[in-house]
């Protein structure tokens, strides 16, 4: 069943490789979701989702023939993702340096309703209190990436991810309070 | 009831009041972290927050990208009008060099034949 998928999404990725355009619009329907709840997970930010979901299928279409195995296609379009992420909380850091705003102004809070549990906002709250990238370690394995995947998307080796995971998930606890006053 | 024993139950009393309700499931929470629900939660806010038609407006994206020239189009664009200028430049002034040369020379000519008409007449 599981190689049917992916025999099926390689065979999208290759047509979307020689230009087709209706299989990038499929493989971006399929994906679309999947990178939506991504960089909402790191970036806290329900307004930033569109934005940066565009630019990381942006980037995908226009460097997908460049994509040497069409399987690792998921891997692929996550490690976008995180780097298209990662880049944008980078740029707003440094426009903060710049710009006579301070970070409450950023951190604009979600609207009535966009956030529909305590649980969720303290865990909104915690990923916020993290480095990029440890945000964007454990949104990959909330995303279903095995250990193997995340060590190459981040060029790194497997015990290196699974230390790494280990340091941010404890952080996260310390910063995970339900029920915090803000 | 020893007074300090009165005293120690008031000091416990006292203690217990401080904590919030549901003191014990928070502690249990935060020692879990975060719930699978909380993280699906998240993602699933995410997805939410994408306007209908997201994939055909990012399909009409790249195809107006690829018709924008990039940015080194631009450059190879200005590094070409740049290097055919400089050749036009370095030819018209070799032009007018030579020129002037043959203008230069003919001048000097002129003066050898004045100057031998006048050796020839003295």
């Amino acid at each position: 069943m599981e190689s049917t998928a992916t025999t099926e999404l390689a065979a999208i990725v290759r047509r979307a490789q020689k230009g087709e355009e209706s299989a990038q619009r499929e493989l971006i329907g399929l994906y679309q979701h999947r990178v939506a709840g991504f960089v909402y997970a790191m970036t806290s930010r329900s307004d930033y989702v569109e934005d940066l979901s565009q630019q990381v299928f942006i980037k995908m279409v226009r460097a997908i023939d460049r994509l040497q195995a069409p399987a690792q296609f998921e891997s692929w379009l996550f490690r976008l993702a995180r780097n298209t992420c990662i880049d944008q909380l980078r740029r707003q850091k440094l426009r903060r340096i710049f710009l006579p705003f301070g970070e409450e102004h950023e951190n604009i809070p979600e609207p009535p309703g966009a956030v529909d549990s305590e649980e969720l906002d303290a865990l909104r709250h915690a990923l916020a209190q993290l480095r990029p990238q440890d945000r964007a370690l454990l949104a990959l394995v909330q995303e279903g990436r095995s250990h193997a995947e995340i060590s190459e998307i981040l060029n790194v080796s497997v015990a290196a991810v699974k230390a790494r995971l280990h340091r941010a998930r404890e952080h996260l606890r310390e910063h995970y309070q339900p029920e915090h006053e803000t | 009831m020893k007074p300090e024993s009165h005293a120690w139950a008031e000091l416990n009393r006292h203690a217990a009041a401080q904590l919030p309700r549901g003191f014990a499931d928070r502690v249990l929470r935060q020692t879990r972290g975060p719930s699978p629900e909380s993280w699906r939660a998240l993602f699933s806010n995410g997805a939410q927050a994408l306007r209908p038609g997201f994939a055909e407006r990012v399909v009409r994206m790249t195809r107006i990208a690829a018709d924008v020239p990039s940015v080194g189009s631009h450059l190879a664009l200005s590094a070409a009008t740049a290097a055919i200028c400089l050749g036009a430049v370095l030819f018209l002034h070799d032009r007018s060099l030579e020129r002037a040369d043959a203008r230069n020379i003919a001048d000097w000519e002129r003066i050898v034949e004045l100057a031998d008409d006048d050796a020839t007449n003295v």
